[in-house]
């Protein structure tokens, strides 16, 4: 808006608010990234389609959605999806490509069960199985140490990630319960830091 | 209308966990396991890390492991409810508090939520990876391919399809030799 950057000066501006989006142009971009997408890599996936190769959304206000898609409850890819939705075509927008992102992974799953319960009695299947869980394993155990890595020099981030890890890995207790207990703890000693910083 | 009991109860599993999975569908793994295998009884402990595996090898967000669970307790109709109910709620949670935030950014209560989940998250991300490896009973052999797993994650822009076909296809000869994983 005031950025008048020489090197932005040559593109030409992009009035992505304005620009008015066709309900089955979300749909099938969103089928796409569905049936493409996986965990962690869908992010990325979903920032060249709707910036790059669209141009629906500036890299801006795409990582402002990012931002509330990560931080919110639910799946961060379908969160994404929905955010850019809403964006794009308000709520009709969202569930469109909500549905687009969830269909195809949906029906995959599905048949990779059906198939899995034919396969599972074959003699070899449940080693292969364990070697396909163990790499599930990797993916998540590497997605919680990167998230750790983001907050290793903030103490009082750190106490909350151990106590939450604690009270549900060892202590084995409701997750939700913890979730509501920890959640506005850690929320509202952020507040006070935040209110404490602007107010000298 | 045994069936319709369960999917009841799955429904009723999967709403709360939809509003609590913060940093994502790994974080309700944890939840998940303690209410199906523990409290509900509708799967044993190998079931569940089986249909943990099939979620993970399958595209899509984590999440969808309600939709194995609901097929395997309730058929079609199982796997429908379980789904619409695991990505209703935290989406129409995001419509209205996203348009909210949007109108409030920058200020100390946006930054603050947006601070104070995080650690929240980690600390159930690391929770989840700890409930799957503990019902998996994990061996030596599994330590070092998770290990190298990460490390090939971590280091290279490979895909997840060929590392699960090399890791997969490692199992498999190992089995076939009759190596103890």
């Amino acid at each position: 808006m005031t950025d008048m950057d020489a090197s932005d000066a040559s593109d030409p501006p992009i009035e992505t608010r304005a620009q008015y989006v066709p309900l089955n142009h979300i749909l099938l971009s969103f089928l796409k990234l569905g049936s493409t997408s996986f965990g962690g890599g869908s992010v990325g996936w979903i920032n060249r389609e709707v910036v790059d190769r669209r141009g629906w959304i500036s890299e801006e206000k795409f990582m402002q959605i990012l931002t509330v898609a990560l931080a919110m409850p639910g799946a961060n890819p379908v969160n994404l999806a929905v955010y850019v939705g809403l964006q794009l075509r308000g709520y009709l927008g969202a569930a469109v490509a909500a549905f687009g992102m969830i269909a195809p992974p949906f029906v995959i799953i599905l048949l990779f069960s059906i198939t899995y319960s034919r396969i599972a009695s074959y003699p070899h299947a449940q080693a292969v199985l364990g070697g396909l869980a163990c790499v599930g394993l990797s993916a998540m155990m590497l997605t919680g140490i990167k998230s750790a890595s983001r907050i290793r020099k903030n103490i009082p981030g750190i106490a909350i990630a151990a106590g939450t890890f604690v009270a549900v890995a060892l202590l084995r207790l409701p997750m939700i319960e913890v979730v509501l207990v920890v959640v506005p703890l850690s929320v509202g000693l952020c507040w006070w830091q935040e209110r404490a910083k602007r107010h000298g | 209308m045994d069936d319709l009991g369960k999917i009841i109860s799955l429904v009723l599993i999967c709403v709360p966990l939809s509003l609590m999975s913060f940093g994502g569908g790994q974080t309700i793994h944890a939840g998940l396991q303690q209410q199906t295998v523990e409290v509900q009884h509708w799967l044993t402990s190998r079931e569940f890390t089986d249909l943990f595996a099939i979620s993970k090898t399958a595209p899509g967000p984590a999440t969808l492991i309600v939709a194995l669970i609901g097929w395997h307790i309730a058929g079609i109709w199982g796997a429908l409810a379980g789904t619409v109910a695991i990505f209703l709620p935290s989406s129409l949670l995001i419509c209205g508090v996203g348009q909210i935030w949007q109108r409030h950014h920058g200020s100390i209560w946006s930054n603050a939520l947006e601070k104070g989940l995080m650690p929240v998250a980690v600390g159930l991300i690391l929770a989840g990876a700890v409930g799957v490896a503990r019902i998996a009973d994990l061996g030596i052999a599994d330590g070092v391919a998770i290990a190298a797993t990460m490390a090939i994650l971590r280091y290279t822009s490979l895909g997840p399809y060929p590392i699960l076909a090399a890791v997969g296809g490692l199992y498999f000869l190992a089995d076939l030799a009759g190596v103890a994983t």
